[in-house]
């Protein structure tokens, strides 16, 4: 299958319209039926993928609107393939420990439409269609906050559209502003972004628009100081919410980091990497201390996903394979193991229908399968060795320590800060004797919610001690885009910091 | 003695005139229907009104592009076919809602369909002439037809729009017809292409400059308040919320498209002149516009003033085109105008059958936002649909506004007005949250009374119309290569 990339996108938008038939009591089997095909789906492009072959594969290209360059260009590539798999699983895993029960019909349609969107904006190569996606992705996104969410959940959806949506209105600018330099330079208008890759800009137009598309990247990631609305999204979204964005919506900040400004402006990344480390430091440290100070088990995990982004931010800016290999790899680790920890907390609260810390205590002695699996995934959290996390929080820091040892110790406290208060949470709502009568009589995990954790904890071990089949295709890619960045950078200072030919192989 | 003036019949070029006559005719058949039989329904009427338009639609297409006639004051350039085109299909779309199932009395009367017709006729005249004479004769032929319009509709506050309207429709025409004046002094012409010659040889001529510039200011604010931009949109919103609401969302698009093509026409002969203050003004007015009324648009409790709000900050957002004087910046007051056309038109159809005889959730609003608070629960499709259109006016992709949008945007990019492509931006985003607040009541919140309906006035021709405008809006992605390239090549073979 050729064209598999657009099946993925279009299968679950189809079997979103589709959906508006099917009755309300079978939604649910039907929206977890269509999102393990399109996990199959995934895999079959997972499989069928050239792990050797570090350009784009499965590229498609229809022109849309050729007088305006517009296409519906599509690819794959080591670095965006894996996302797409951690999407679609994540959608999987959270359709299935789904326990809403308000208008399921329409949640699965939405998490469609959603799907549909994340899947768009991991494959698109084409800058018009990739906003396309991105802008779309906040629809749904708003719905499930503003109809399934707590009590402040109007304010947090908005808050949530708002401020990605004009974030992401400044790098359409940017866009626009760089289809027109291409227009000028070429003869051609083209929004490909692999059209662009091609352009050497001057120093100075690289800057302004690297900022241009940091505002739309920053505010998604979100970066400190405009991460403010993502506690409240976090604090007001049902658990599924809460999953899919922490696990994929957050990636596509990021992944736009990766995609677009590094390519495209190598010049002004690397004069930007001490500002973007900075702020990436602050992000971690301070809301690390943030996350201490919570009362909440889920604001806590919110705040942690914060710093988590603040590693993944560093890794990107270190402009060599380990670090940026290292930071695709925590994208995919934190987007298990944070979903894992949302659904988490989303089991005891629908036990409680409470999240704070001090209505717990001693819960290990009632749930002890709910306390294992907690204990795992909070330890992958903070990057135990042979966990998950470990493998991309390593990598990153040692890329970066070939920029700035002090810094890479400043982001290193991450790890002791995170160990603290994550376990801080585990001691208030696992051991000492159970204070509150309401917990005496709680149930462990039942089989929906078993079944939906294990395969994440399987693959948190899994990969924890043999990352290799994951990290060699996106190591592949990385090397390629670096060495291309490497001979389009025009200062001297970029090209020395660009460092292509170590490799990751033997790094763990 | 004189010379004897011959004028033979093929200089005249009497099939520009075609378009206008149809339309006319059209109107005068119907008052002579009504003379002859005073029994029939309004159905037919709209019928017949939908036929000559159609018959209106094909004279247009059979014209050929830059010709002249009449005299030499009809002007069928580009720019006068297209929106002719555009004025023609916002009229075929409009007129179908007069069959809602709930009566409305103006419809009733033929003279409505009549005076319809004529207006059509009035801003075809407007769009296809560049003497000013004749420009001001077709813009108070549409301006008298929409105000009675507007009064047909029969309520106390339908009167106090029309008067509104008339008083600074008035006041407009005034300026109109002093700026003409200033300009007639100046070059000794009404005919544009002579008044542009003229001034081109004049323009270097110590103190003449002063009088450029009162004519241009003169002009501007007619169109400014044709146009309804800051700070001569004080009407709109009053207007809006009095005419019924497919008249409001007409008129949100329609005559300004008419207004705009005559606003191109002037101001870009002042820019082309290098009179760089007309652009620095209408840089400004636009400005000025799309923030202010965003910003008041935030605090509005009814969806119409919203929506009357939000049109006139899309206005604003087409003005700045009008300033950058490109090819590109034309193309984009088109193909915006194009494109908003079905989703305003849609979005006003969806309050005109969600329209009350009695104001059953507010004394003083028909459309307050508590109307459509649940919309979800009760009509699932309805709230779809406006949620639909709520979005691309907001200008998410990949809805109609925001082909529209990008298009303006990157025809400011490539002039150079990057902070204006910024600024453009930002509006988006503000105007995102008061688009967004309707979406919230629909969606997020709770039916506030306990009704079964809130489609009291929902008819099979309305059904066809809103389903018309939701492909148009939802499809656009389909069909915005094959409308730019039309529109650009039009544009370009008229040298704008």
């Amino acid at each position: 299958m050729d064209n598999i990339l657009s099946v993925l996108i279009f299968f679950p938008a189809i079997a979103g319209l589709l959906g508006f038939v099917v009755d309300k009591e079978s939604a649910r089997a039907y929206g977890i039926t269509v999102a393990a095909i399109e996990f199959f789906l995934s895999l079959w492009l997972w499989f069928s993928f050239d792990a050797t072959n570090a350009g784009m594969q499965y590229v498609e290209m229809i022109p849309l609107i050729p007088d305006f360059g517009v296409s519906y260009y599509l690819g794959v590539d080591g670095i965006s393939l894996f996302i797409i798999v951690m999407a679609a699983l994540m959608t999987l895993i959270g359709m299935m420990s789904m326990s809403i029960t308000k208008n399921v019909k329409n949640m699965i349609i939405t998490l469609l439409f959603l799907e549909m969107t994340m899947m768009g904006v991991f494959v698109a190569l084409d800058a018009i269609i990739f906003y396309l996606f991105w802008e779309l992705s906040l629809v749904p996104m708003l719905y499930i906050i503003g109809a399934w969410g707590g009590p402040l959940r109007v304010y947090a959806s908005i808050k949530f559209f708002l401020y990605t949506f004009a974030g992401s209105l400044i790098m359409l600018v940017g866009m626009l502003f760089m289809a027109y330099v291409y227009h000028n330079l070429t003869g051609v208008w083209s929004f490909a972004i692999t059209d662009w890759y091609a352009l050497v800009l001057p120093v100075e137009y690289q800057l302004w628009l690297f900022a241009a598309f940091f505002f739309g990247f920053a505010i998604k990631v979100p970066m400190f100081p405009f991460h403010t609305w993502l506690p409240y999204a976090h604090g007001q979204a049902p658990t599924i919410g809460s999953v899919i964005l922490a696990a994929v919506l957050l990636k596509m900040g990021t992944y736009g980091f990766v995609r677009f400004s590094l390519p495209m402006f190598p010049d002004a990344s690397v004069m930007m990497i001490t500002p973007i480390a900075i702020l990436a430091i602050i992000m971690i440290i301070y809301t690390a201390m943030v996350a201490y100070a919570q009362k909440d088990i889920k604001q806590v995990i919110a705040y942690s996903s914060v710093s988590h982004m603040g590693i993944i931010m560093l890794g990107i800016f270190a402009m060599n394979a380990e670090g940026i290999s290292g930071s695709v790899f925590q994208m995919l680790s934190h987007g298990i193991v944070s979903g894992a920890l949302f659904m988490l907390v989303g089991v005891i609260y629908d036990r409680r229908h409470t999240k704070l810390m001090s209505e717990f205590g001693g819960l290990a002695t009632v749930m002890p399968k709910y306390a294992v699996i907690f204990g795992i995934m909070l330890m992958a959290s903070v990057g135990l060795p042979l966990t998950i996390g470990f493998v991309g929080e390593f990598l990153v820091l040692l890329g970066f320590y070939q920029i700035s040892p002090i810094m890479t110790i400043l982001a290193g406290t991450s790890i002791i800060i995170g160990a603290i208060y994550m376990l801080a949470v585990y001691k208030k709502t696992f051991f000492g004797p159970i204070t509150n009568e309401a917990n005496k009589t709680l149930k462990d995990l039942d089989r929906k919610e078993t079944w939906s954790l294990i395969p994440l904890v399987l693959i948190v071990v899994w990969l924890g001690v043999y990352p290799k089949p994951i990290l060699e295709p996106i190591d592949n890619s990385v090397k390629a885009m670096l060495v291309f960045m490497e001979e389009k950078a025009i200062t001297q200072e970029a090209k020395d910091v660009i460092i292509v030919a170590k490799s990751t192989e033997g790094g763990i | 003695m004189l010379e004897p003036i011959n004028v033979s019949l093929e200089s005249l070029n009497l099939i520009t005139l075609a378009p206008m006559l149809i339309a006319i005719a059209g109107g005068l058949i119907i008052l002579v229907l009504d003379l002859i039989n005073n029994k029939l329904d309004k159905s037919l009427y709209v019928m017949l009104t939908i036929l000559m338009l159609v018959v209106d639609f094909g004279a247009v297409l059979g014209l050929n592009v830059n010709e002249r006639g009449f005299f030499d004051v009809m002007l069928i350039d580009g720019i006068s076919i297209i929106s002719q085109l555009m004025i023609i299909v916002g009229s075929i779309i409009f007129i179908p809602l007069a069959l809602t199932s709930k009566r409305f009395h103006e419809y009733s009367y033929p003279e409505f369909f009549a005076l319809f017709l004529f207006m059509i006729a009035g801003f075809q005249f407007m769009v296809a002439s560049d003497n000013l004479i004749l420009i001001f004769v077709g813009l108070e032929t549409a301006s008298l037809s929409l105000y009675t319009l507007i009064a047909l509709h029969n309520r106390s506050n339908s009167y106090e729009a029309a008067v509104k309207y008339f008083t600074m429709g008035a006041l407009s025409a005034g300026f109109f017809a002093m700026g003409s004046a200033v300009v007639y002094a100046l070059t000794g012409s009404v005919e544009l292409y002579k008044v542009a010659e003229v001034l081109a040889t004049r323009i270097d001529e110590p103190g003449l400059m002063i009088a450029i510039f009162g004519s241009s200011v003169l002009l501007l604010v007619t169109f400014s308040f044709k146009l309804s931009l800051f700070p001569f949109h004080t009407w709109a919103p009053d207007v809006y919320e009095g005419a019924s609401a497919p008249l409001a969302g007409y008129m949100s698009v329609v005559p300004k498209v008419a207004a705009f093509v005559v606003a191109i026409r002037i101001f870009g002969m002042y820019i082309d002149l290098g009179v760089e203050w007309v652009r620095i003004m209408i840089l400004l007015l636009a400005v000025l516009t799309m923030t202010l009324a965003n910003l008041m648009a935030l605090v509005q409790e009814d969806v119409k003033r919203m929506l009357a709000y939000s049109s006139i900050s899309h206005a604003g957002f087409i003005m700045a085109a009008l300033a950058l004087d490109t090819t590109e910046g034309t193309v984009s007051i088109f193909l915006y105008y194009g494109l908003f056309m079905f989703t305003n038109l849609g979005a006003f159809a969806m309050l005109w059958i969600s329209r009350h005889k009695n104001r059953r959730f507010n004394a003083r609003y028909d459309h307050p936002y508590e109307k459509f608070a649940g919309f979800i629960h009760i009509m699932p499709i309805g709230a779809m649909i406006m949620g639909l259109f709520m979005l691309s006016l907001a200008g998410v992709p990949p809805f109609s506004i925001f082909w529209g949008k990008i298009y303006v945007m990157q025809a400011a990019v490539n002039s150079g007005y990057i902070w204006l492509a910024i600024v453009m931006g930002l509006n988006s985003a503000i105007a995102a949250y008061y688009y967004l607040k309707l979406i919230v009541y629909m969606f997020l919140k709770d039916p506030v009374k306990d009704v079964d309906t809130i489609y009291y006035n929902l008819s099979k021709p309305l059904m066809a119309v809103i389903g018309l405008a939701t492909v148009a809006t939802v499809g656009a992605i389909f069909y915005v290569q094959p409308l730019i390239s039309y529109l650009y090549y039009m544009i370009s073979a008229s040298g704008y």
